[in-house]
């Protein structure tokens, strides 16, 4: 039980990252962000749709992403998500964060191959 | 806003849920065409998009929870932030907890106090559909029913479900398991027991079956109150069958009513209930109708329960039809035609009966608003001083604040942060202040109520949603007063400025508005102290006032039967004896008995007129007294002669006057042989004026001596009874008491019931005036005190600020003397800022308690300086702390540390 709840923690952590970097490029709709991450990764990456509403509307709420009621593609209505200011200052926190994160487990994972 | 953005989705649940359907309906169907174009089979293709998404609703609810999680969290994580900032700075925190708690315990106390005095109802089912009913005659405040009158109402109205009656309170000489004791008696009728919801502890209540007006058989039942029972019986179960015995008269105990049942009463809870019925056998009538059945005594009062659906104005008219008939069916027969037209007279008065009866109510209702008042304002003064030291603390964070707000913290952000800081400072407060309340309001009503009452009262201070309510405002008020500034201040930070070390602009800023708030602060000390000080000086003078008799060394003791002992009783005889042989005492100067004591709180009066004319007389002060009363008063007779011993009911009717009556009402001839009438009296018609005595305030000591007649008790046996022994003793009192009851028994008539002086009665009359007083000075005192702490927080945080400039001062030459100067004439200059601010407020506020002085006007000079003196000079002392700080500052340290 623990266990799934932290999984769960970095996976919303890295959703997060995920959507804000998607979100870089210009404003999406849900279904949009979920294609993009998917087809970027090459299929590696699957987003969760139980996790990524809630997500979004998180992120809503503190104020990184904006919303606005628009038409798609095949004309019916959607809903828009796009990055704030806040939103690129929290993209830039977050990416540097990972960048140290990564680095820092490369460090490990290659210095245990040294060991006998 | 994002604060704007939540507060609507908060608001618009049932909107935002259409929304993200719509949302999640969108990128199902995209999902499906997806799928389809994948290859899936178009039949699977929605059940897959759909089994993505996991279970709608709780996805929905999710999504929507978002909004309020994060409320929450950042709800949760401001507090934490709060608290530990508050834990980290202990002195401050100990500090403004206590103000608080001062500030809101005593609102909370009197707010108690007020709400179960004057607000609050009965605790009983529906009291709103009580109604009180009675009749009075113009211009008289109580109003009660004859029996004949009730029964008639009874049977005629049409707007009560239940009527029930009550006659009380008498105190009476009770035997209760072996004990004798004064206690409460209460006589009640009809459903009192079932309408107000009473339940017995123990045994059963009293029904209307016990309570049988038309029976001639008297009904000796007794229900006993649950204090009562606990102080005579110990809460013994087996109390029931028991017999009690009321002046002598054996009742037997048939229950116990459950703690908490107050009668119709706010503040006496009845100690022995009897029914109605039994009232007469405790008075010595045998006879039970023709007592009951006395057309003109309006002894009952009654109150009855609205039928559902009527209102008190719909009672008021049904009743007021009905009165006029009422009044013909029980007028009494043969009586002068003056008793006859003062009888029709009687107005019917009706009433909402749902917040009882209250001797207190009266007296208290004043002093303790204006006290609501002071109190309030010295919670004000509390959040301003708590503010201002908020401010200064908050300059001092600065630095911190600036990072957040450069690293992204939203300015609304740290304002929410402030607010949850100051609200959890004022919880706090109001914890430890709710624990103050408790124990004030207790005490106050204790001090107050055993001022009135000779028999145990309580004012019901349990905690109702008034009080609760009011406490949680008072919180959330006394957060948002002292929070607002630090908040306020947050929002207009400019980072970059912030973080600059020692930046001097933004100080500047802060400190008007500190300064500002400590200039309030000493404003409302000046009010408030003002306040206190001309209570105080009313209060002195009122002590100062001679009534016209004497008020040292002179007891008082109130005499009364022992059961029996009035019995075919020759009163001129026995009072006669009764005073020769107190008089006769060693240590003994003089004694008396009189019938009206000075300083007793209910005042006689009469319309008097002169014999032979027609008018309706005026209001003059009356007093029956016997031989030898003006002696131990020390009221001289100044004309005329004393009365004496042959003054009794065979001769004829004589009467004496003070000399201010006299010279109002016979101005230009000897009042003496003079005749005057009681008008309301027949049998008190052409009383002779035998003599003239030197003027006194007997009643009210703030009315200036009151023309007043006295009559001579002897002549009036009805009422020889229960009266006052007054002694004069030439040492101290103690020491006579138990010689004086041993006397006073040994006659075997009446004994000693209770004991105290003449000083002390005058004392206890002015119990207004001294209450508001010490209670005003102790929270002028508590101002001053908050006033001081503020100034001297202020000056501290000031010196701290501008330590370099100081530093730099003395290194270029200045005397540490001048520097002391310098901050000590900076902190006079704001208190003599708040004077000047506050002395106008304090005039004006004077004036709307010019009603409640006595003998000082509302501008009172003297007053004013005094204060103001006093100010300053705790103005100065506050700022000598820091002040020596300053000049002890050592250059070299300051200068350093950059």
């Amino acid at each position: 039980m623990g266990m799934r709840k932290r999984k769960n923690d970095i996976l919303q952590g890295t959703l997060a990252l995920l959507v804000l970097k998607t979100l870089e490029l210009g404003p999406m709709h849900g279904w949009g962000i979920t294609l993009h991450i998917q087809q970027i990764s090459n299929e590696v990456l699957r987003v969760e749709e139980g996790s990524l509403y809630p997500a979004l509307h998180r992120m809503e709420q503190e104020g990184w992403l904006a919303a606005e009621w628009g038409a798609s593609e095949n004309n019916r209505r959607a809903k828009y998500y796009r990055l704030t200011a806040r939103g690129r200052k929290q993209l830039a926190t977050e990416e540097q964060s990972w960048k140290r994160l990564t680095e820092a487990v490369s460090c490990v994972l290659s210095f245990a191959g040294h060991h006998a | 806003m994002a604060l704007v953005r939540k507060l609507r989705r908060f608001f618009r649940a049932s909107k935002m849920d259409a929304e993200i359907d719509e949302e999640l309906r969108f990128h199902i169907e995209m999902r499906e065409k997806a799928n389809v174009e994948a290859g899936m089979p178009p039949a699977e293709a929605p059940f897959d998009a759909r089994r993505r998404f996991g279970n709608t609703t709780a996805l929905r609810e999710r999504t929507r929870d978002m909004d309020a999680l994060v409320l929450i969290e950042a709800a949760i994580q401001d507090l934490r932030f709060g608290i530990r900032t508050l834990l980290k700075n202990r002195a401050f925190t100990g500090v403004a907890i206590l103000t608080l708690a001062l500030g809101i315990g005593a609102n909370t106390a009197i707010f108690s106090l007020l709400d179960s005095l004057i607000l609050r109802p009965l605790p009983v089912p529906h009291p709103e559909q009580l109604v009180r009913v009675g009749a009075h005659s113009p211009g008289d405040s109580f109003a009660g029913l004859s029996v004949p009158m009730y029964q008639e109402i009874e049977r005629t109205q049409k707007v009560f479900s239940q009527m029930f009656a009550w006659s009380g309170d008498v105190v009476l000489n009770v035997e209760a398991n072996a004990a004798v004791s004064r206690a409460d008696i209460w006589g009640v009728g009809g459903h009192f027991y079932s309408e107000l919801g009473a339940v017995p502890e123990v045994g059963r209540l009293l029904a209307p079956s016990d309570v049988n007006l038309k029976s001639s058989v008297p009904s000796q039942v007794a229900v006993l109150g649950d204090g009562f029972w606990k102080r005579h019986y110990g809460g013994a179960r087996d109390v029931i069958g028991k017999a009690i015995k009321i002046e002598g008269v054996p009742f037997t105990v048939i229950g116990v009513t459950r703690a908490g049942f107050r009668g119709m009463m706010a503040d006496l809870p009845p100690e022995i209930i009897i029914p109605i019925t039994g009232m007469p056998v405790i008075h010595g009538e045998s006879d039970v109708q023709q007592y009951l059945n006395r057309p003109s005594s309006l002894w009952l009062e009654a109150a009855g329960r609205l039928k559902p659906g009527v209102t008190v104005e719909q009672a008021r008219a049904q009743l007021a039809t009905l009165w006029p008939a009422i009044l013909q069916t029980t007028a009494p027969a043969g009586r002068t035609p003056l008793e006859r037209s003062n009888f029709f007279s009687l107005q019917l008065k009706v009433e909402s009966g749902e917040r009882g009866g209250s001797f207190v109510r009266a007296r208290f209702t004043k002093p303790l608003y204006i006290l609501f008042v002071i109190a309030s304002i010295v919670l004000l003064a509390a959040c301003l001083n708590i503010a201002s030291l908020l401010l200064a603390r908050g300059a001092s964070r600065k630095h911190e604040i600036g990072v957040r707000v450069a690293l992204g913290a939203s300015r609304i952000r740290l304002a929410q942060q402030m607010l949850t800081e100051s609200l959890a400072l004022s919880l706090a407060g109001t914890l430890v202040g709710l624990a103050f309340a408790y124990w004030g309001s207790r005490a106050l009503s204790a001090f107050i109520l055993h001022q009135i009452f000779i028999v145990p009262a309580e004012l019901n201070l349990s905690p109702d949603w008034r009080m609760v309510g009011f406490t949680v405002a008072a919180a959330i008020l006394t957060s948002l007063l002292f929070g607002w500034a630090p908040a306020w201040r947050a929002t207009r930070e400019h980072p970059a400025a912030a973080m600059q070390q020692g930046s001097r602009a933004v100080a500047r800023t802060t400190g008007i508005l500190g300064k500002g708030l400590i200039i309030a602060q000493v404003a409302l000390s000046l009010v408030l102290l003002t306040g206190a000080g001309l209570f105080i000086r009313s209060l002195e003078k009122l002590h100062a006032v001679k009534p016209g008799f004497q008020t040292h060394g002179i007891l008082q003791l109130n005499l009364v039967p022992k059961p029996g002992g009035y019995k075919n009783l020759a009163w001129v005889n026995y009072y006669r004896d009764l005073k020769e042989r107190v008089s006769n005492l060693p240590g003994i100067v003089s004694a008396s008995l009189t019938h009206n004591s000075p300083a007793q709180s209910l005042e006689w009066t009469e319309q008097v007129r002169i014999s032979g004319s027609d008018s309706k007389g005026n209001r003059t002060d009356m007093a029956m007294i016997m031989p030898g009363t003006f002696r131990t008063m020390g009221i001289d007779v100044l004309k005329g002669r004393n009365f004496n011993w042959q003054d009794d009911d065979r001769a004829p009717r004589v009467a004496i006057v003070s000399r201010n009556f006299a010279q109002r009402w016979f101005p230009n001839a000897s009042a003496i042989g003079q005749q005057l009438d009681i008008v309301t009296e027949p049998k008190w018609h052409n009383l002779r004026i035998v003599g003239i005595v030197s003027d006194a305030s007997l009643y009210d000591i703030r009315k200036h001596k009151q023309p007043t007649v006295y009559l001579p008790t002897t002549q009036y046996g009805d009422y020889m009874g229960y009266p006052e022994l007054l002694v004069q003793t030439s040492g101290a009192p103690a020491t006579v008491i138990s010689e004086l009851r041993q006397t006073i028994e040994s006659l075997g008539h009446e004994y000693v019931a209770s004991i105290t002086t003449i000083e002390h009665e005058v004392d206890r009359s002015l119990m207004q005036e001294r209450l508001t007083a010490m209670l005003s000075a102790f929270f002028g005192a508590l101002a001053l005190l908050l006033a001081a702490i503020g100034l001297y927080g202020l000056m501290a945080y000031n010196v701290t600020q501008r330590s370099r400039e100081i530093g730099i001062r003395m290194a270029l030459g200045a005397q540490r003397a001048s520097v002391q100067r310098m901050i000590l004439n900076q902190t006079l200059a704001l208190a003599l800022l708040g004077l000047a601010v506050g002395l106008p407020c304090a005039v004006a506020a004077s004036r709307l308690i010019a009603s409640l002085l006595y003998g000082v006007s509302a501008f009172d000079p003297p007053t004013l300086i005094a204060v103001s003196v006093m100010l300053l000079g705790v103005a100065a002392i506050a700022g000598f702390i820091p002040a020596w700080r300053a000049m002890h500052l050592d250059p070299a340290t300051v200068l350093r540390s950059e």
